[in-house]
Formats: C-alpha cells, structure tokens, sequence
C-alpha cells in the first residue's frame, strides 16, 4: 500500500516536473543587464524555465542567429542592428495589443528613428559614450579633442571598437558620426592616426580597473562601465564631450524562429513592468528607457547625469546608423590601418 | 646541471603559477572592483548557488573527455600509420587543420552543420561541440605521437614479429607500452585544448550546451572579475587534488 | 605483406574520415566563402568573385603578416629557451613524472582570458611588478610593462608553453640517461653534453614543439589585443575583426587561406632539409 502511494507519489512529482519544462524560453541578452530577482520571478509567475544566455557584440549574436535555426527566442539587438536584422527577416512583427504594458515608455523611446512604429522593437536600456576621467587632471578632458592633449603622457585610452573613435573623430571635424564621405573619414582616420602615439592603449571595459587604480587618467568609455567605475572611486567624473557623442539603445526583439511566441510576448510585457525594469536598472547601474520605472528609482539614481543626462546634453548626442557596404569596408580598411601605424 | 635543472624548473612552475595566485587572492576580494577591499567568501558561496555555471562545467567536462577519447584513439592509430608509410594527403590535411584560425574553422562549422541539419531534425549541441573539438585537436595527437615513434627503434618491432607476433600483436603488446607516455601526453594536451576552448565551441555549441569558457567570457568580459575568480580557484584546487591523490594510489 | 597494407588502412581510416567530414569538407566552404561577396550585415551571397583575393595583397597586409610572423618566431624560440629545460627536468625525474607533467598543464585548465588579466593586473603601472620594483629602489618610476610588443610576447610564451613541454617531454623521456653520463665521463661539460647529445636527439620534440607554439602564435588575437593594448595588429586580429566587426567574412575567409596557403609551402620546403615533422 504504502509503495504504491510511494510510486505514485514520485510519478506526480516527475509529471509536475516535466509540465513545468515543457514551457521554455531562449533569451539571449548582453552581458550585465539583468538583475538576480528578474528570472526566477518570472519563472515563478509563468510557470516555466528560462534558457538565458550572454553575448559580448551584436555581431556575435548576428552570426548565430542569421542562419534561421538558432534556438533563440529573444535577443536583444542595439538600435543600429534592428533594421538590417529585420531586412534578413530575422525579426518577429510585434504585436502591440499583446504589450500592455508598453505606454510605460518613456516618450523619447516611443518614436525612436529605427523603428517608429515599434513594430519589431521595444527598446530596453540606453547609454552613451563619453570621457571618464579622474579629478586629478589640471584640466578635465570636456571635449574630444583634450584626448588629443599632451598633457596626458599616454594616460589615455580610447575604445576597441572602430565606430567609436571614428565617432570621436568625426565629431572633431565636425561631421556626423555615420559619416560616409571618403574625405571626411579619410580626415579622421588622420586624426586618429595622430591620436596613437598618445596613448596608452584601445581597450574597451577592462580598463575600468586601471581608470579606477588611477594608471589611466581619462578614458573614452561607455556611461554605465563609468558610473560603476564612478561607485568605485569617487575621484573620478564623466563627461559629455562638447562636440557631441554617440548614443545608443539597446532593444528586446523576437526572432520570427522562436517556437515559444506566447512566453516570449509575456517576458517583453514583464520587463515593461515598471518594478522590474526599475530592479534591473537599479542593480546594474544602467539607464532604463521605462519612464515609470525610473520613478521607482532612488532620487540619486534618478537625477544621475551620468546615466540620464539633461535633455539639452542629450541634443549633442547622434545614433549609430546601419552604413552601406562599401563604408563599411572603407571604415575597416582604414581602421587597420590606425591599428598598425 | 641537476640543480640549475631544479632551479630553472622551479623558477617555471612560479611563472606559470603566479596569474593564479594572483586570482586566487581576488577571490576573497570583497570589492567586484581589482583593488582591496576586505576578506569574503560571498563569491564562493555565489559559485555553489549559480546552477547555470555548475551546469556549464559538466558540460566542459563532458565535451573535454568525450573527446580526448576519440582524439586520442584515432590519432594513436593514424599516428602509427603515418610513421610505418608516409600519406601526404593526410598530412597536409593535419598541417592545415593546425594552421587555420579557429574562428574561420568555426564558421565554417557552423555552416556545415546549419547545412546538414536540413537533412535532419537537428540542432546545435552538445554532439556539434563534440565533433567540432575532435576535429581540431587531432592534429595535436598524431604530431606528438609521431614525435615520439620517430625516435623509436624499429628493431624492437621486428625483433617482436621476427619471434612470429602479427602486426596487431606487435603494435598491442611492443608498440603501445613503449608509447604510453606519449599517448598519455597526447591526451593530456588534447584535454586542455578542448577544455579551455571559446572560439569554435562558442559558434557551434547550442542552446542548452553552454560551456564554461563561454560563461567565463560572458562574466569576466569587463575585467577581473571575482566570481570567475573563485570558480577558477576551486577547479584548480580540485584538480591539484585529484592529480596528487592519482600519483599516490599509482605510485602504492 | 597484405595484412600489412589492411592494418595500416585500418588504422588510417577514422582518421582520414574525421578529417574528410569535419575539416575538409569546411575547407571548401571556407574557399567558396573566398569568392563570394560579402553581405551588407555580414553572411555571404554570390555574385562569385575574385576581389578578396586581390584586396589581400595589398601592401598593409604583408606589412601585417611580417609583423606576426616575426613576433610568432621570437615568442616560438622564448618559449623553446623556457620549455626545455623544464621537460628535461620531467624527463629525468626518478617519480612523480605524470604528477609534474600535470602539475605543467593545471593552469591551463582555467581560462585564458582570466590569466591574461591576471597578467595585466601585475603587469600594469601600479601593479605588483613594478609596485615591488620600486620598493627594493631598483625603479625610480614604473616601467611600462604592457601594452607593447614585450608583453605580447609574454603572453604568447606563457600561453603556448605546455604546447611546447609536453612534445619535448614525450621525445626527452625516451632518451638513455646513461647518454649523457657517457658524454661527461668522456671529458665533456654538462653543458657540452647538453647542446652536442641531447639536443640533436631531440629534434624531433623541438620541431613539434615549435610548430605546435608558432602556428597557432601567428592566429593569436586575445594576446594581442589585452596585453599589446590592441595597438598592433596582428594576423589573429585581422582575421578575428573581419568576422566580427568588419563583417565581413569572405575577405576573412581569403586572407586565412592565404595565410594557411603560404606556412604550408614554407613548412614543407623546411622540412625537405631537416627533419619531417608530420
């Protein structure tokens, strides 16, 4: 008697178990941009299991994902991804009756120029890119053009990343940074070229820890690395360089692929909660697009300038554009160049 | 010349250990940050409860030894092979598996896969890694073999089939005796090839079949970081202790 | 003798099929890669073409690859220099040989990208080296100990060196030690002994051992990008960036076949004169 109850006691359990894992999602995301409580809430409520893993660039994710059978679900491209990974009909049209809880966008983001009508897109996080500098310098770094100074003695770095420094670089000319002008990328890359011999090294954010310890004294950086840098060592500031700066967001899509459509809409509805995008920006240091969840932010998260700049700073900044091929190549060819000058 | 031996010895197992006393220290690192903050175990606590990195290392673990196996199996025998007549198409073939770079194998993997999967109701997994790894680690295998046969002395051989063994006699009770330490080389570096892998193993591994490499990119990707820190402690720890115990129980 | 010639296919078979599945046959994908174009966000689609090809010879390429090939040739003979006496030491000791060998490739079972900032963090201005330098006065001021081809170097040795130990180990340890003490008896040095017995008889363990260190030197990209700074480029890195940020695998796809192409003849005309390696 007791076995049998035994027996079918384990059979309810394993059968409450694989009920449990039959409902699964893929979620595919950049690294640090989820808080501890954020899955295991979800898959409490919704009663499933949550795949979640990282990449470190879009083009990692785009490779894996531009065959059509990645086994993904959501991803989360950066604002210059969405229309070219929509082009290669990658992208699941979305289905706005189905995002309640979309109105908790903040109105910059409910337009945003690579998606208007949000129909592939809900945007998640924004940053931008500025200088991260210690207090020490003589004079701080409010411009591009004071990386160029040699005041610095090779304690500068900029980014790993050619679209930033040609940013920089553009915007120094001026000219916009998705400039596809031969001569205005020409005239960069110069400037670029100029730029090295001054510098300690292109480092993306491992160089956080040296800006922290005070071996670098100013950084071309991204503003959430800089304000975890900024929690770290209170010495140090950023800043919105004054010829304009790159800014970006990053979105949630769903790859048309995905076999799981309904819990992947009920994830994208649950991170516009505005608790739960409040507890991810919160924790992470990063600046949530959710106007309700900011208000739910602390007061010294919510007026940081760093994360949320006032909006005539933000008029400085410019998106990241999808380029043509042949610019790109341009941009690449003239980037190795740079690097091996 | 045995202690400048010893010496030189010593002064290189200190180079080769000093990153990982170095991490081992910022494990207890209170601070997310590389300078001192204060002493903790938070981080290794943190490693027990993150099921998804406990999951990656078997996973490692399992891809690693499924295919030092194969690897090692295969390569023996080709090995052998290529020593008693030469094949220059498989030769070159091993010589340029060596020389490609791994993100252009691992693309091109990929493709191969995506390509024959259509044929098929497959995915990417655990199987893909497998294959993937023991595709670029087999070269490895046959080059120290071979390395090792070339200073072989043949007469052992015919001295063997001379006394009336067959080949697969001569090979099984001469050949592999005396290659023991070179195949027991040949899986050792196979093993950590395959182990600490990113590259290929990140482009062709799925969605369920995460690695620990790729979890350790993913975490460590903005610096020193004390979590991975605390993991890689304790996989050195475990493993130090485990060889120790292993040259014990052989050596009694 | 046929059941010579059907062991010996027998023994070759698995490994003449894994290397027909899971690398030539990628091979080939890789060279139809190479005349395709490039698609605007990465991908390849036709039309078929011979462009990459002639965009690779262009002039900063080879500056590129002679850049590499030379930074892969030192690292290779460091590497040699640190290796050798190392594996003797394994070869030659009376126990423990697998516990030493291991103990060689334990750091090697953590990741890589973890020691290399290990590296940087001790390398660096404020880090321990040059903290401790200026503590016993021997510096006044740090020495710039990374970002620059020295700390690639490093680097390089310090993340090929069990490549480099263990092919020498699996040759030194077949050596009669009683060589050695032959030579000494006949009046040479040790070090005599050393350099006129023991390295040539193990040639074979160098050769693999440098082949093993150098060709994988010359796709390195991590290295090179943490611990030079990102400053210089080597061909790890050209290859690397065309997949990831340039997007642009076929031009990727051809320099790699280049570069494999062009150590391949030069492997094989070395190895005419010398030893054969494979």
């Amino acid at each position: 008697m007791n076995r049998r109850i035994f027996l079918m006691g384990v059979a309810g359990a394993t059968l409450g178990c694989t009920s449990n894992a039959d409902r699964r999602i893929n979620i595919y995301n950049w690294e640090n941009y989820i808080a501890a409580s954020t899955l295991p809430d979800f898959e409490r409520e919704f009663h499933c299991r949550v795949r979640y893993a990282t990449y470190g660039s879009a083009e990692e994710m785009l490779a894996k994902v531009m065959s059509g059978n990645s086994g993904w679900d959501v991803v989360f491209p950066s604002n210059s991804f969405v229309e070219p990974m929509r082009q290669l009909g990658l992208l699941a049209p979305l289905d706005h009756r189905r995002l309640t809880n979309l109105d908790n966008l903040d109105p910059l983001f409910r337009t945003p120029e690579w998606d208007p009508s949000l129909s592939f897109s809900v945007p998640y996080m924004h940053s931008a890119t500025g200088i991260v500098y210690s207090q020490s310098v003589s004079r701080p770094p409010l411009s591009w053009a004071d990386l160029w100074a040699d005041s610095y003695s090779r304690r500068v770095t900029m980014l790993d990343d050619p679209a930033e420094v040609f940013a920089a670089c553009l915007k120094r000319l001026p000219a916009s940074i998705n400039s596809g002008n031969d001569r205005e990328l020409e005239r960069a890359r110069d400037l670029a070229i100029r730029q090295k011999p001054l510098l300690r090294a292109y480092l993306n954010e491992e160089v956080r820890d040296q800006v922290v310890a005070g071996d670098v004294l100013a950084a071309q950086m991204w503003a959430q690395v800089a304000q975890v840098a900024i929690d770290n060592a209170p010495n140090l500031a950023f800043a919105f360089p004054s010829e304009g700066f790159a800014v970006y967001a990053d979105n949630c899509s769903i790859l048309r692929e995905s076999k799981h459509q309904d819990l992947a809409y009920e994830f994208l509805n649950y991170l516009l909660r505005p608790a739960v995008a409040a507890a991810i920006a919160n924790e992470m240091r990063s600046a949530t697009c959710n106007a309700a969840a900011r208000e739910l932010l602390p007061e010294t998260q919510r007026q940081n300038a760093v994360l949320y700049p006032h909006s005539d700073v933000l008029a400085r900044g410019e998106w990241f554009r999808p380029l043509p091929t042949a610019v790109q190549r341009l941009r690449d060819r003239y980037w190795t160049e740079i690097k091996s000058s | 010349m045995r202690r400048f031996l010893s010496v030189y010895a010593g002064a290189a197992y200190l180079f080769l250990y000093l990153p990982l006393a170095v991490l081992s220290a910022f494990s207890f690192n209170s601070s997310k940050i590389a300078t001192w903050r204060g002493f903790t175990f938070d981080w290794y606590r943190s490693v027990f409860h993150n099921r998804a990195l406990l999951e990656g290392t078997v996973n490692s673990l399992i891809i690693a030894f499924a295919a030092t196996v194969a690897s090692t199996v295969i390569g023996t025998l080709a090995g052998y092979a290529l020593w008693k007549k030469r094949s220059p198409w498989l030769t070159n073939a091993l010589y340029m598996s060596l020389l490609a770079p791994e993100i252009v194998t691992g693309v091109a993997l990929l493709a191969l896969f995506q390509w024959a999967f259509r044929f098929g109701h497959l995915r990417l997994g655990l199987h893909t890694v497998i294959l993937a790894h023991i595709s670029f680690s087999l070269v490895y295998v046959v080059i120290v073999i071979l390395a090792r046969l070339r200073t072989f002395d043949p007469a052992l051989e015919e001295a063997a089939s001379d006394l009336g063994a067959n080949r697969w006699q001569v090979f099984r009770h001469v050949t592999i005796p005396l290659l023991l330490p070179a195949i027991l080389a040949a899986a050792l570096l196979c093993f950590t090839v395959s182990f600490d892998d990113y590259v290929i193993t990140s482009l062709v591994a799925g969605v369920d079949s995460e690695t620990l490499p790729m979890m350790i990119y993913a975490m460590a990707r903005k610096g020193v970081s004390p979590e991975v820190n605390a993991l890689s402690a304790m996989i050195t720890v475990g493993l130090g202790v485990l060889i120790l115990v292993a040259s014990r129980l052989e050596r009694s | 003798m046929p059941s010579n010639m059907r062991l010996r296919s027998i023994f070759l078979a698995p490994a003449v099929f894994v290397m027909i599945a899971l690398f030539v046959v990628p091979l080939l994908i890789t060279l139809a890669y190479s005349f395709l174009t490039r698609g605007p966000y990465g991908g390849v689609f036709t039309p078929w073409t011979f462009e990459n090809y002639q965009r690779a010879l262009d002039p900063l390429y080879l500056v590129i690859l002679w850049r590499s090939v030379w930074l892969a040739a030192v690292s290779t003979l460091f590497c040699l220099i640190l290796a050798f006496p190392v594996a003797l030491y394994i070869a030659r000791a009376e126990r423990n040989k697998a516990l030493l060998l291991n103990l060689v490739m334990l750091p090697f079972w953590t990741s890589f990208l973890i020691r290399t900032y290990a590296w940087m963090f001790l390398l660096r201005d404020t880090g321990l080296v040059n903290v401790a330098l200026e503590g016993l006065h021997v510096i006044h001021a740090p020495i710039p100990l990374l970002f620059n081809d020295g700390a690639v170097v490093l680097g390089l040795v310090y993340g090929f060196l069990p490549f480099m130990v263990l092919p020498l180990y699996a040759t030194l340890e077949k050596l009669d030690p009683a060589l050695l003490d032959a030579a000494c008896d006949l009046g040479a040095t040790p070090w005599v002994a050393l350099w006129r017995v023991i390295v040539p008889l193990s040639k074979p363990g160098i050769a693999a051992g440098c082949v093993l260190v150098f060709i994988p030197c010359l796709g390195a990209y991590l290295t090179p990008d943490l611990m030079g700074g990102g400053k210089t480029v080597m061909l790890g890195n050209l290859v690397q960036s065309q997949f990831t940020t340039a997007r642009d695998w076929p031009f990727g796809a051809a320099i790699s076949l280049l570069l494999m192409l062009i150590v391949l003849v030069v492997a094989r005309a070395l190895e005419k004169q010398s030893e054969k390696l494979l």
